[in-house]
């Protein structure tokens, strides 16, 4: 996705994978958890490793675009853990039998963390964004990725998307449906200033001054602190999308690599209490609500909504993101009632 | 035909030479554009028809159009002058003229932006007069303008520095002003570089990505531009869609490239 993501980060030389006490895993994951394994997970799994086994775990990274590292992957990148933006994005690994097609029967039904679609806003909110609605107001400008190129920009048009659709579009009295999702869409697309190639990208484009909104994952919003020392304020729009992000074992990787053992606990891990608080600490909203200490400061909407709710991604793909989908006729026919 | 062409060894470096453009370029070309038509014409036209790609590549040859308009002019103007003007430090003129070239497109798109943004002061005068440039389409003739900077300046330089003054002389003793003298006299001289260097601007900037990228905002039917919906399809799985522009956008600057060269030969075959 993000030209400048798309060079995979490899680790330093490694020792073989076999050499006695020493273990090697390899990282296929989407560009989004960089920091949170990179500076979080990978080094607390490593001494989590050693500590149990007596062994050392190396790690071979590499950081993509969800949808590129999954094509990836498919055509031959020896990933022994896919960590993914979307399950859709998982099915095409399952589907090309290199994942079993169980990897989301387990815990946390195959997710290793969650956010939410939120909005972004400037400092002391000078334009008083509240919900998606205010993203449609004249002069205000709005920032999102392109979802032909970025997987996350998906998240964020399915959220509005699924506002509308299940909650229907209140400033034109549509009541929940096509019509209502279709039209809301419209309204903020017309003040999309720039769609960049990734949601990093368009978050270093807000970072800069440019627009007054940016449609994005709350974890995205929250890293910006430790990635650029400054808090991007941000609402919680009352109905948005709860993002799931999913994780499995690549089942021929770990059979050449002969390493199942490391790779099963390093999936176990992350969904572990250790693992969550890790990933929770890097933005993300932890599996195990109970975990979720700081839930009093920025609660969960009362309208929240996940993928199954919409139809899934197969669905949501085709009539939306599809040849003759609603995004296409957002721009080949003007919007309901203008 | 000389001496050395009849010679087994020129024989040898002809066919190698061939077969390394071969292997470079047309076979490249050749699987695009085998690949393009696989599916049939009608699957191709309709590709091709899909109001997104016939509108990014309309955009794609509107905006090269009006770069290589205002370069055509620049160029020979900046040529003009420093062939025949003294200027300070013109060693160094002469070599930032080249920079375009040398910078990474990324760096120029990224520059533009910083200049000429919403978010900088001289972005936010322009945006105020309603002139915005960044994520609008003047950004990208501006963007096309950078990077095919040299193109017209450096096929006009050679032409000035080789030109016999004295036709000019004769004219302005003739009572001819400087401007008709530069009409009728100099500008005939110069026209086919000026067509060259904006031949090879327009068939730079078809395939321009880097830079535009930036600075063109991708929206769809309004400012994604040919090279943005080949990247845009590919990367979400619309190969064919993505190669039918392609093969679109080399086939133009092909055309192009032929026509500039056999408007050269028969220039060269009279002269």
């Amino acid at each position: 996705m993000a030209l400048g993501l798309a060079l995979p980060i490899l680790g330093p030389v490694c020792a073989p994978a076999g050499e006695p006490g020493s273990d090697m895993l390899t990282i296929g994951a989407y560009s989004v958890v960089r920091e949170a394994f990179h500076d979080g997970v990978l080094p607390a799994f490593a001494e989590h490793w050693k500590q149990t086994t007596g062994r050392t775990v190396r790690f071979e990274e590499s950081y993509n675009g969800s949808g590129a590292q999954a094509r990836a992957i498919e055509s031959g990148f020896d990933a022994d853990v896919a960590i993914l933006s979307l399950s859709a994005d998982l099915e095409k690994l399952v589907k090309a039998g290199l994942v079993d097609s169980s990897w989301n029967n387990g815990p946390g039904r195959g997710m290793i963390a969650r956010s939410l679609v939120v909005i972004g806003h400037r400092v002391g909110n000078p334009k008083a964004i509240r919900g998606w609605e205010d993203l449609a107001r004249p002069e205000v400008g709005v920032l999102y990725p392109d979802p032909k190129t970025s997987g996350g920009a998906r998240w964020n048009i399915n959220a509005i998307y699924g506002a509308g659709l299940l909650h229907g579009d209140h400033s034109k009295g549509l009541g929940p449906g096509a019509d209502a999702a279709r039209d809301l869409l419209a309204r903020i697309q017309a003040n999309v200033v720039t769609m960049d190639a990734s949601a990093r990208h368009s978050m270093a484009n807000f970072m800069r001054g440019t627009g007054d909104a940016i449609v994005t994952y709350e974890n995205e919003l929250l890293l910006q602190r430790a990635l650029t020392g400054t808090d991007v304020p941000y609402v919680i729009p009352a109905a948005t999308l709860l993002i799931e992000n999913p994780a499995a074992l690549v089942e021929s990787s770990v059979d050449r690599h002969g390493n199942r053992a490391v790779a099963e606990a390093f999936l176990a891990y992350l969904r572990s209490e250790a693992g969550q608080r890790i990933l929770y600490k890097y933005g993300f909203r932890p599996l195990d609500p109970a975990l979720d200490v700081d839930a009093a400061r920025r609660p969960l909407p009362s309208r929240i909504f996940t993928m199954d709710d919409l139809g899934g991604w197969n669905r949501i793909n085709h009539d939306v993101y599809g040849d003759g989908g609603m995004w296409n006729s957002l721009f080949t026919q003007p919007a309901l009632g203008k | 035909m000389s001496h050395a062409a009849r010679r087994p060894s020129g024989l040898l470096l002809r066919s190698a030479t061939l077969s390394y453009l071969s292997v470079m370029v047309v076979l490249p070309f050749l699987i695009l554009t085998i690949q393009a038509f696989q599916p049939g014409l009608t699957a191709f036209w309709k590709a091709l028809t899909n109001p997104f790609a016939w509108h990014a590549l309309k955009l794609t040859f509107a905006t090269a159009l009006a770069m290589v308009v205002i370069n055509a002019v620049t160029g020979t103007a900046t040529a003009w002058v420093l062939v025949r003007y003294a200027i300070p430090g013109k060693a160094f003129v002469n070599a930032l003229i080249d920079l375009p070239f040398a910078v990474p497109t990324v760096v120029t798109g990224l520059m533009l932006v910083v200049l000429y943004g919403p978010t900088s002061a001289l972005g936010a005068i322009l945006g105020q007069h309603g002139l915005r440039v960044i994520y609008e389409t003047p950004g990208i003739v501006l963007a096309l303008m950078f990077v095919t900077y040299p193109f017209v300046i450096r096929s006009v330089q050679p032409v000035l520095l080789e030109m016999d003054r004295a036709e000019e002389e004769a004219a302005a003793t003739l009572g001819a002003g400087p401007f008709t003298t530069f009409r009728r006299v100099t500008l005939p001289i110069l026209w086919p570089s000026i067509l060259t260097g904006t031949a090879l601007s327009f068939s730079r900037a078809l395939g321009e990505f880097g830079s535009v990228v930036l600075v063109a905002g991708n929206r769809p039917l309004a400012t994604k531009t040919a090279p943005m919906y080949i990247f845009g399809e590919v990367e979400s799985g619309n190969l064919h869609g993505a190669m039918v522009v392609s093969t679109v956008l080399l086939a133009s600057s092909l055309a192009i490239l032929i026509v500039l060269n056999l408007l050269q030969r028969r220039r060269g075959g009279a002269s």
